[in-house]
C-alpha cells in the first residue's frame, strides 16, 4: 500500500491506460456482462495488441519476401476482375431490358422518397474524423445507413446551377440528433460508377485532412479523364442509383495494383455545408448485408 | 486545487463547443484545425505536475471522444499520456518562455499524433500518410496558438500558479 502511495501518478497512469485499452477493444465486439465477456474483455486488449504487431510485422515482411507469391496474386486477381468486368456487363444489360419492360407495363422509372430537412449543428472536433451532426434523429425517423444529400452551388460554363448531391449517409442515430459520416471520410464506402461508360468503382475519403475522395478498384482499361462525373451504383444497397458525388479531377495508374485510381473532387464543399436532406430510404437488406461481408 | 479543476473544466467545455461548431472549420489550414483542448492538457501538465496533466488529459479526452466519432478511449488515451509526461518535466525544469512553449507543444503533438497513428492501425483504420496530413500540420499549427493561450492561462491560473510558486 506504501509503495502505491508513493507511486501514485504512475500506478493511476497505468490504470487509466488500461481503462482505455480495455474500452478501445471492447467497443463494437458484443462485449457482454458475463464471465466470459469479461474475461475476453481482459484478454482482448492483448490478443489485439498482438494481432496488431504480428500483422504489421507480417506486413513489413511481406514487402520484402513475399513478392513472387503477390506477383502470382495479382494474376489471379486480373483474372477474377475479367470475370467481374463480364458480371457487370450482364448487369447492365439486364438493367437495360427491366428498363425497357417496365416502360412497356406502364410503371414508374424510378422510385421516390420521401426526405426529412436538417441543419448541421456540429461537426466533428478533432482531425481523425469528419463527422457531422444534424438535428434530426429518432424521433424524425431518421435511421443508421440513411442517405444524406445536399443541394450545391456549382458553375457550369457561365451558368450557376443547383446540383443535389451526396453528402454521406447516417451513421448513428439518437433521440433528436443523427450523426453522418461524410463522402470525404477514409472510413466510407460507396459504389460509385465513372464516366460516360460507366466503369464501376469504389469510393471513399482520399486522406483525413483533404476535402477530396478517391475511388478504387477501377478497371485500367477504362478512359478516366479529368471532368469525368461520378454517379453512385445502387449496388451496396445503401444509396439510390444515379445520385451525384463529384467529378475526377486526376486518375492515376499504379504499377503495384492490376486498378487504377481517379481523385475525385465532391461536389458539396463540406467547409460551408449547413443544410442537409435525409433520404427515407431502408437500405436493401440482402445486398447491404452481401456488401458489408465483402468489406 | 478545486479551482483549479473548475477553471480547467469550464475551459475545456468551451474549448470543445467552439472547436466542434461548425464555423470553426473556416480556420482550418492545410485541412486541419488545432487542437484547443490538447494545449490545456499541455499547460496543465507543464504547470501543475504528471497527476493533474493525466486526470485532465483523460477526462478530457472521453468528453472529446463522446462529441467525436471516436470509439471511447481513442483520444483520451493520447492525452492522457501526453499530459503524464509533460506533467513529469514541468515548470521546474523548463522556463516559460515563447520558443519553449512553441518546442514543447510542437513536440508533444506529434508524440500525441504518433500515439493515435499506433492506435488507429491497432483498433480502426490507420494510414500512414496520416503524418504528413494530420499529425505535422497539426503540431505547427498548434504550436503557433500556444503562446498566447499559454499567456491567457497563465492570467487565468494567476492565484494557483503563485501559490505553486511559479509566479
Amino acid at each position: 500500500m506504501d509503495f502505491f502511495e508513493r507511486h501514485k501518478p504512475i500506478a493511476i497512469f497505468i490504470s487509466l491506460t488500461l481503462f482505455c485499452i480495455i474500452s478501445l477493444s471492447v467497443q463494437g465486439s458484443g462485449f457482454t456482462l458475463t464471465f466470459e465477456g469479461i474475461m475476453s474483455g481482459i484478454t482482448m486488449p492483448f490478443q489485439k495488441g498482438y494481432n496488431g504487431i504480428q500483422g504489421g510485422t507480417s506486413r513489413l515482411w511481406a514487402g520484402f519476401s513475399e513478392l513472387d507469391r503477390v506477383k502470382d496474386e495479382l494474376e489471379l486477381t486480373r483474372s477474377k476482375l475479367q470475370t467481374f468486368e463480364s458480371i457487370d456487363v450482364e448487369i447492365s444489360e439486364i438493367k437495360k431490358e427491366n428498363d425497357r419492360l417496365r416502360t412497356l407495363l406502364g410503371m414508374k422509372e424510378m422510385l421516390r422518397y420521401d426526405s426529412v430537412p436538417a441543419s448541421i449543428i456540429s461537426k466533428d472536433p478533432d482531425n481523425w474524423y469528419r463527422t457531422l451532426i444534424i438535428n434530426r434523429g429518432d424521433n424524425d425517423g431518421i435511421k443508421v445507413n440513411m442517405p444524406v444529400v445536399a443541394y450545391q452551388a456549382v458553375n457550369n460554363g457561365d451558368v450557376r446551377e443547383l446540383v443535389k448531391s451526396v453528402v454521406g449517409k447516417i451513421v448513428e442515430v439518437r433521440g433528436s440528433v443523427s450523426r453522418i459520416q461524410p463522402l470525404i471520410a477514409p472510413e466510407i464506402k460507396i459504389g460509385v460508377k465513372i464516366g460516360e461508360n460507366r466503369f464501376p468503382g469504389l469510393l471513399s475519403g482520399y486522406t483525413y485532412n483533404s476535402n477530396l475522395c478517391v475511388v478504387n478498384y477501377i478497371t485500367r482499361a477504362a478512359p478516366v479523364k479529368f471532368g469525368d462525373l461520378v454517379i453512385t451504383s445502387g449496388q451496396a444497397g445503401v444509396f439510390p442509383q444515379g445520385l451525384v458525388l463529384g467529378t475526377v479531377v486526376k486518375s492515376e495508374l499504379l504499377e503495384s495494383s492490376p486498378y487504377q485510381r481517379a481523385i475525385v473532387k465532391p461536389f458539396i464543399d463540406y467547409n460551408l455545408l449547413e443544410e442537409v436532406f435525409i433520404i427515407k430510404k431502408a437500405p436493401e437488406k440482402d445486398l447491404f448485408e452481401l456488401f458489408e461481408e465483402l468489406k | 486545487m478545486i479551482v483549479t479543476y473548475i477553471i480547467t473544466a469550464i475551459i475545456v467545455l468551451i474549448s470543445l463547443l467552439v472547436q466542434s461548431h461548425p464555423s470553426f472549420d473556416v480556420i482550418r489550414i492545410a485541412g486541419v484545425k488545432p487542437d484547443l483542448i490538447f494545449i490545456i492538457v499541455v499547460y496543465v501538465g507543464y504547470s501543475f505536475g504528471s497527476m493533474n496533466g493525466q486526470i485532465t488529459g483523460f477526462v478530457s479526452g472521453l468528453f472529446h471522444d463522446s462529441v467525436s466519432n471516436s470509439p471511447y478511449g481513442f483520444l483520451a488515451l493520447p492525452k492522457l499520456t501526453v499530459g503524464f509526461m509533460v506533467g513529469m518535466i514541468g515548470r521546474s525544469v523548463l522556463k516559460s518562455n515563447v520558443p519553449t512553449i512553441i518546442l514543447l507543444i510542437f513536440v508533444s503533438t506529434l508524440l500525441k499524433g504518433i500515439i493515435t497513428l499506433f492506435l488507429s492501425y491497432i483498433f480502426t483504420q490507420g494510414m500512414l500518410s496520416s503524418i504528413i496530413h494530420v499529425i505535422i500540420p497539426e503540431a505547427f499549427y498548434n504550436a503557433l496558438l500556444a503562446p498566447p493561450l499559454f499567456f491567457i492561462f497563465d492570467k487565468v491560473f494567476r492565484g494557483e500558479l503563485e501559490r505553486e510558486g511559479y509566479l
